[in-house]
């Protein structure tokens, strides 16, 4: 980057706020190193930024946590980074209307720390969140096991603020639970990957902290009981926050294995009410009773095993070589883990599987393959082959760049991505924010 | 708009004809004043033609017609909206979905559905009812309602304090888009890649494209529920009370409001049993799993109590609750028993603002010599203050419009919204720059520019224009319907 464009972002943050040369190491991205990171200390900072990278059509790249950056394709410019952790504010919380506005460089956990003073929380629970912030979870659409009854952030997100391409300020939704004016802007930002606007306010739905808050590990000799017993909760009067499963590998790798043997596991998110989590964790018991192992976890216990469950991609194995992250209907899930394990298996590999059960939702972790990328490319290739035979979709969220080189990051877009493109046009003409990491090139 | 010459309005006609068929096409005036209006019999404009497709093929031809035709076109559900949304404000083509009313597919196991646009909002929950399971949102219009009209207008209901609106229940949509492409936004599958246009499409009040197949999430039924009256001689009380029950941590399925005004209506109309006399009162459900369904009841109970409640009912049995409901969902047909016609307002506001903006309300309706009567949700503080008036009284009309104007102003001015579940349409058009900076409209419209760069599908609505020929006024007439209290309109 030039010196005399390098003086001015300067001017507009403070030096001490740019890094440049060997500090940049942190901001390295597929293995390019950016002309400069800068961290503004106000919305205002922000919006200086861009329109003066906009008039000099420099390349911006917004940073939160940095827990999701590796996802996306490799970035077609990389000039600046636009490290958002200085906007780390709380700015609103009025527990009697369950709602916050904060912004977007907060992290989750600092976030969750503050409102559950108050007896509340927001039903997000990503990987990561001692380092994830607000913003980089909405942009990624982060989310977690208890996506299953809270949602994720397009059922939270009532209002945001954005700093457009341009620099100008731009507020989609409002301060309200229930809203329709105009069109719902703050859908367009969630999962945008930064390529729209950087996210640097947020408004967002909460919900009282629950009394009680259980986690019961069901653990099964076969995937396929696991497959079934989710439908048997399904068709129960459960109300589970969380349905997830796991197979042998993950099971193991993880730590959670009761046995030798289990060749998978269902975990059952309960909260609520004492009364009410006592009862379903009884009934869970009921209704699984030819399980080979079942523990009741709370507390500590509870939220170690609920991380590990989170953080499945770089805890499964040591060494992870790729991590796909695939969607298909709740009733594919265990035969499309079942098919992608063999996949793994013929070529000389070893697989993870972690899922939302209930939403189809699959991280697929592959290890293996230190000598030669081919195996991992190989099989990458049949999982999105397999998967987009069941009618899914498939993300690659990890892999070295050589395997980047080789599989597609996103699916082929199909017919709307047309749309895509001319909002892509519309909101970035210049097309300076993230370009070229995203969908369909964007 | 320019009218049509007698002989390209043939031509046309027998274009739009060889689509659909010949029963399926409107050019007689007499026929097409049926769709003149929505539910908001404020605003009225006359198609040129109204069509009644039977497929999405029929859907993306006819669109692809007017486009070629430079003719502006407009989707219609049922008609019911409350903004003139689906009016045909500059002339052309009206696209009725009504024929389109298929449940294509039901996937139990996962538990989804594929629907036409068509369909009626109640008919999809009576179909999947017997299995145990039901379409959550419930607009108060869900016995006519469509469902492609709920995705245009991102309806709500009085469940959503719970349950969330239309857009957290749609999962994707096969759309013809203003150019005639059908493309598919979202699938059955979640989390579909690239930008979230099923999340944009839904509440864009027909100004993208036509939703042709819409895939919904289907809810299991309850276990439990339970229906609790609390009747109140102070509004501020019943205001109170709002707040005490959530910052108890509960979050009941409905929290709405009735108050005197209205009340008193529905016993004139119906006799649901609500105390004549009381100020307020609240109409709350809780549902969910049987466990702590009593204890949770309890604290309802005692919330309203403290807050100084003079009575709180739980209904016994079904019948009871379907009583109490009755009452709130017969509201609107009511205010007929009291006024010749009334306008509905739908400002949003944070809960804990309720007590301040329902005085200011009732001081500005006051100061206009206009009466309101007030039934809204509000747990999500959701307003419908109802201003109650005689359209033949010269200039009532213009006060009422004013006072509108300046209740939603009073809501903005706390932070809330314009517009709960409503929508924009051609109603609150000017009032848009209330909530949103000229940067903040730039965007929505250059969003709008990149589904609808030509502007014909649904012109004149949400952004101020100038080249409507809308007419204006005289007052609402009630469908016959809600004169009889089977249905109401929000």
């Amino acid at each position: 980057m030039q010196s005399a464009l390098l003086d001015q972002v300067r001017g507009i943050v403070g030096s001490e706020y740019v890094l440049t040369g060997v500090a940049l190491s942190p901001y390295v991205l597929e293995g390019r190193t950016p002309g400069a990171a800068v961290f503004p200390g106000s919305v205002e900072e922000v919006g200086a930024l861009l329109a003066l990278a906009s008039e000099e059509g420099i390349a911006v790249t917004p940073w939160g946590g940095g827990t999701k950056i590796a996802v996306g394709a490799p970035p077609k410019r990389l000039e600046l980074v636009l490290g958002l952790r200085r906007l780390n504010r709380l700015l609103e919380h009025e527990p009697g209307d369950l709602t916050a506005t904060a912004q977007g460089g907060i992290t989750l956990d600092a976030l969750e720390s503050q409102l559950a003073s108050r007896g509340q929380w927001l039903s997000l629970d990503p990987p990561f969140g001692e380092q994830a912030t607000l913003g980089g979870i909405l942009a990624t659409n982060a989310s977690g096991p208890r996506r299953h009854l809270y949602g994720t952030a397009r059922d939270l997100l009532i209002g945001v603020m954005v700093v457009a391409a341009d620099g100008s300020l731009v507020k989609g939704g409002g301060k309200v639970v229930k809203n329709v004016a105009g069109y719902d802007l703050p859908k367009l930002y969630i999962g945008s990957f930064g390529t729209l606007g950087v996210i640097v306010e947020a408004t967002l739905k909460l919900r009282p902290l629950p009394d009680d808050d259980r986690l019961v590990v069901t653990s099964f000799e076969r995937l396929k009981d696991c497959g079934q017993a989710v439908r048997l909760v399904l068709g129960s009067d459960l109300i589970p926050s969380a349905v997830d499963l796991l197979d042998g590998e993950a099971l193991r790798g993880l730590g959670l294995a009761d046995g030798g043997s289990a060749g998978g596991a269902l975990l059952l998110g309960f909260d609520g009410m004492r009364e009410q989590v006592e009862w379903q964790c009884e009934e869970a018991k009921r209704l699984l009773a030819g399980a080979v192992a079942q523990r009741v976890l709370e507390g500590g216990q509870r939220d170690s095993a609920w991380r590990l469950v989170r953080e499945v991609g770089r805890r499964a194995f040591p060494d992870p070589a790729a991590q796909l992250r695939l969607a298909v209907l709740p009733t594919q899930v265990t035969e499309v883990i079942e098919q992608a394990g063999a996949v793994a298996q013929r070529s000389g590999l070893r697989a993870a599987f972690a899922a939302h059960a209930a939403v189809g939702i699959v991280t697929a972790v592959l290890a293996g393959g230190r000598d030669s990328a081919q195996p991992v490319i190989a099989a990458l290739r049949e999982w999105r082959e397999l998967v987009r035979a069941a009618g899914g979709h498939a993300v690659l969220e990890r892999a070295p760049l050589a395997v980047k080189e080789q599989v597609a990051v996103w699916d082929p877009p199909g017919p709307a991505l047309r749309i895509m493109e001319r909002i892509k046009t519309q909101l970035d003409p210049k097309g300076i924010l993230n370009p070229g990491r995203f969908v369909g090139g964007i | 708009m320019a009218t049509l010459t007698e002989s390209r309005k043939q031509s046309l006609r027998r274009a739009l004809e060889a689509i659909v068929g010949k029963s399926a096409v409107l050019s007689d005036r007499e026929e097409l004043m049926v769709y003149e209006s929505d539910g908001l019999t404020l605003f009225r404009a006359l198609a040129d033609f109204v069509a009644f497709p039977t497929s999405t093929e029929q859907v993306s031809a006819l669109v692809k017609l007017a486009s070629q035709e430079g003719l502006p076109f407009v989707a219609r559900g049922a008609g019911t909206g409350l903004s003139g949304g689906c009016l045909p404000s500059e002339g052309g083509l009206v696209i009725a979905l009504s024929r389109m009313t298929r449940i294509l597919e039901v996937d139990y196991d996962n538990h989804l559905a594929v629907v036409e646009p068509g369909l009626v909002n109640l008919h999809l929950s009576w179909a999947v009812g017997p299995r145990g399971f039901y379409y959550a949102p419930d607009p108060s219009s869900q016995q006519a309602c469509t469902i492609g009209g709920n995705i245009a207008n991102n309806s709500g209901g009085p469940h959503t304090l719970k349950y969330g609106v239309t857009t957290n229940h749609v999962l994707g949509l096969e759309v013809v888009l203003p150019d005639g492409e059908v493309v598919w936004l979202g699938a059955k599958t979640r989390e579909p890649q690239g930008y979230d246009l099923t999340g944009i499409f839904v509440g864009s009040e027909g100004t993208f494209g036509i939703a042709t197949k819409i895939v919904v999430r289907l809810l299991r039924k309850p276990q439990a529920v339970k229906t609790v009256l609390a009747v109140f001689d102070e509004i501020n009380r019943a205001s109170e009370a709002v707040s005490a029950i959530i910052a108890r941590g509960l979050v009941p399925a409905a929290l709405e409001m009735i108050d005197q005004v209205t009340i008193q209506a529905v016993e004139d109309a119906f006799g649901c049993g609500y105390p004549r006399d009381a100020a307020a009162a609240l109409l709350i459900e809780l549902d969910g799993l049987a466990a702590g369904m009593e204890a949770q009841a309890a604290g309802v109970v005692a919330a309203c109590m403290e807050a100084g409640a003079r009575e709180v009912r739980t209904a016994k049995d079904e019948a009871e609750r379907q009583l109490l409901w009755k009452g709130r969902k017969s509201a609107f047909g009511s205010y007929g028993r009291v006024s010749p016609a009334y306008m509905v307002m739908d400002g949003v506001i944070p809960r804990t603002k309720l007590p301040y903006v329902l005085r200011r309300v009732n001081e500005i309706v006051a100061a206009h010599g206009l009466r309101v009567g007030n039934v809204f949700h509000a747990g999500d503080g959701n307003l419908h203050p109802n201003i109650l008036y005689d359209p033949r009284r010269p200039g009532e009309e213009a006060r009422v419009v004013q006072a509108g104007a300046e209740i939603l102003k009073v809501c903005a001015e706390v932070g809330g919204s314009i517009s709960g579940e409503h929508g924009i349409g051609l109603e609150k058009m000017d009032y848009m720059p209330f909530i949103f900076s000229p940067a903040d409209l730039a965007t929505m419209h250059r969003v709008k520019e990149a589904f609808n760069p030509r502007g014909l599908c649904n012109p004149g609505k949400i952004f101020p224009t100038k080249k409507s020929c809308v007419e204006v006024g005289p007052g609402y007439r009630p469908h016959p319907i809600e004169e009889k209290g089977l249905a109401q309109r929000f």
